[in-house]
């Protein structure tokens, strides 16, 4: 164990003794203790006799680093790793765009189950061909896979897909099952003093990165498409954007170096379709009504040379 | 941006603005091949008369999509199928044709990388996202405040969808 991680460990223990106080008291309930204090990932971690696991409500589960998750947990550890994120790649610099995204963006949440999360919709500015979607509800398309999307519905079919991770709560369980045992996640602090330029959350953001060139299941990434259909045609959209934009990125060389952490961390374009036309009922042709006013997309988005 | 599609008398009367909004709708000509037999119908509609019959593997221009189907052009006939009935690029071409590669020839690929993105300017070999800068990257708190403030309220998307005739529908979760 670390310096730091040994100071963590303590400050974790003296607002555990804190939180455990209050309990006494009868002031505070399990969920708000948990939800208010650190979330962290001592798994069956004892210190001085005391159990901060069970103080802090951190799970017991061998293959977890930490347990249960809140949602304000939640959204805080989203917070550091879409600021490392954007670390890595700044936001592309054209408002009419980033507005445009966030306009669809929230608009097909409030059909996503979740409509309430603060969710925040970015084009990062990168060449390569991907797609993030942060836990708490911040979701970034590259500016190579805006290039490749002709469309709002297939804009819309690719954020709905992101949708569907953060509804399932996909990074967030890989974040879980994957974080190194011992790891420390400190997430009340991110919340206080040290903001998104501490430690605490350098630690979170690089446990998220990690979980991005790792890449989620072939399950999760399914389930996501199946969610992302489903969530685009309740909020209006044809539920074919998301098969379109499948069908472009299936014609890119595999050697194309802008595919190359896309493909590796996702199953082939070609099984993905393969699954959504088994998944697609027919009555999802009535849902694809041709839309002339979605032509705006194409004041905003401009194809280069017009 | 190809133009062939479009009646040039109906370009004149609706204005060059307009053309500019509906061209990318009108003039998608991108090769495609058929992954099964289809039946090319005159409507997009499962009851249509056929227009002609296409064999697996069959060669085609995609010129519109519209929904869940795709208006394809092969030879003389022009007619509808079904979206999941092709796939695009040229025969060979691609990245989910693993172990069909080699078929494709240089020409069609740069004819699939031109209809395949909104321009010419999609990179290869450019250094963009990866696994290292991923690895790398520390927070950066003020291009996340940045993020914040492209942020839409409710009210906003919710007059970018009346705007965009999105109207909420009743849809079941896939099984």
């Amino acid at each position: 164990m670390s310096a730091r991680r040994i100071v963590i460990a303590l400050a974790l223990s003296a607002m555990a003794l804190m939180l455990a106080g209050c309990g006494g008291g009868g002031a505070v309930r399990p969920d708000e203790a948990q939800s208010s204090g650190p979330t962290a990932a001592l798994s069956g971690m004892s210190m001085g006799g005391f159990n901060l696991g069970s103080a802090i409500g951190v799970a017991k589960g061998a293959q977890e680093a930490f347990g249960e998750v809140s949602e304000p947990q939640e959204i805080e550890m989203g917070r550091s790793i879409a600021a490392g994120l954007l670390g890595a790649a700044p936001l592309q610099k054209n408002a009419a765009e980033q507005r445009y995204v966030n306009n669809v963006g929230l608009w097909l949440a409030q059909f996503s189950g979740r409509p309430d999360l603060p969710w925040h919709f970015g084009i990062i500015e990168a060449p390569t061909v991907n797609a993030f979607a942060t836990p708490g509800g911040n979701i970034f398309v590259t500016r190579g896979l805006m290039l490749r999307i002709h469309s709002e519905s297939e804009l819309a079919g690719v954020l709905a897909h992101e949708m569907g991770h953060v509804v399932k709560k996909h990074h967030l369980n890989d974040i879980r099952k994957n974080a190194k045992k011992g790891l420390v996640l400190d997430l009340a602090s991110l919340k206080g003093g040290g903001g998104l330029g501490g430690e605490a959350a350098r630690a979170v953001a690089r446990v998220g990165l990690e979980g991005y060139v790792r890449g989620l299941s072939r399950e999760d990434e399914m389930e996501a498409d199946a969610i992302g259909v489903v969530i685009a045609a309740r909020a209006g959209y044809e539920p074919y954007g998301l098969v379109s934009v499948l069908q472009t990125l299936q014609t890119v060389p595999q050697s194309d170096a802008s595919m190359a952490l896309f493909l590796k961390t996702h199953p082939s374009p070609a099984d993905r379709l393969s699954a959504l036309e088994r998944k697609m009922p027919s009555s999802f042709e009535a849902l694809a009504k041709p839309n002339p006013a979605l032509s705006r997309y194409n004041q905003t988005f401009k194809p280069p040379g017009k | 941006m190809n133009m062939r599609f479009i009646d040039r008398k109906i370009c004149g009367r609706i204005g060059l603005a307009l053309v500019a909004a509906l061209s990318p709708l009108l003039s998608t000509a991108e090769p495609a091949v058929t992954v099964r037999q289809v039946e090319l119908r005159t409507t997009p509609a499962s009851d249509a008369k056929s227009v002609a019959t296409l064999p697996a593997q069959s060669s085609v221009d995609l010129v519109q999509r519209q929904g869940a189907w795709v208006q394809l052009k092969s030879g003389k006939n022009t007619g509808w199928a079904k979206l999941f009935d092709i796939r695009l690029g040229a025969a060979g071409s691609g990245s989910g044709t693993a172990g069909k590669q080699g078929s494709g020839n240089s020409l069609s690929e740069t004819l699939n990388l031109a209809s395949g993105n909104r321009g010419a300017s999609v990179t290869t070999g450019v250094r963009g996202l990866d696994a290292d800068m991923l690895s790398k990257a520390v927070p950066n708190p003020q291009e996340y405040a940045a993020l914040v403030g492209y942020t839409s309220t409710k009210e906003q998307s919710q007059s970018f969808a009346k705007a965009g005739k999105l109207a909420p529908r009743t849809v079941e979760f896939l099984k």
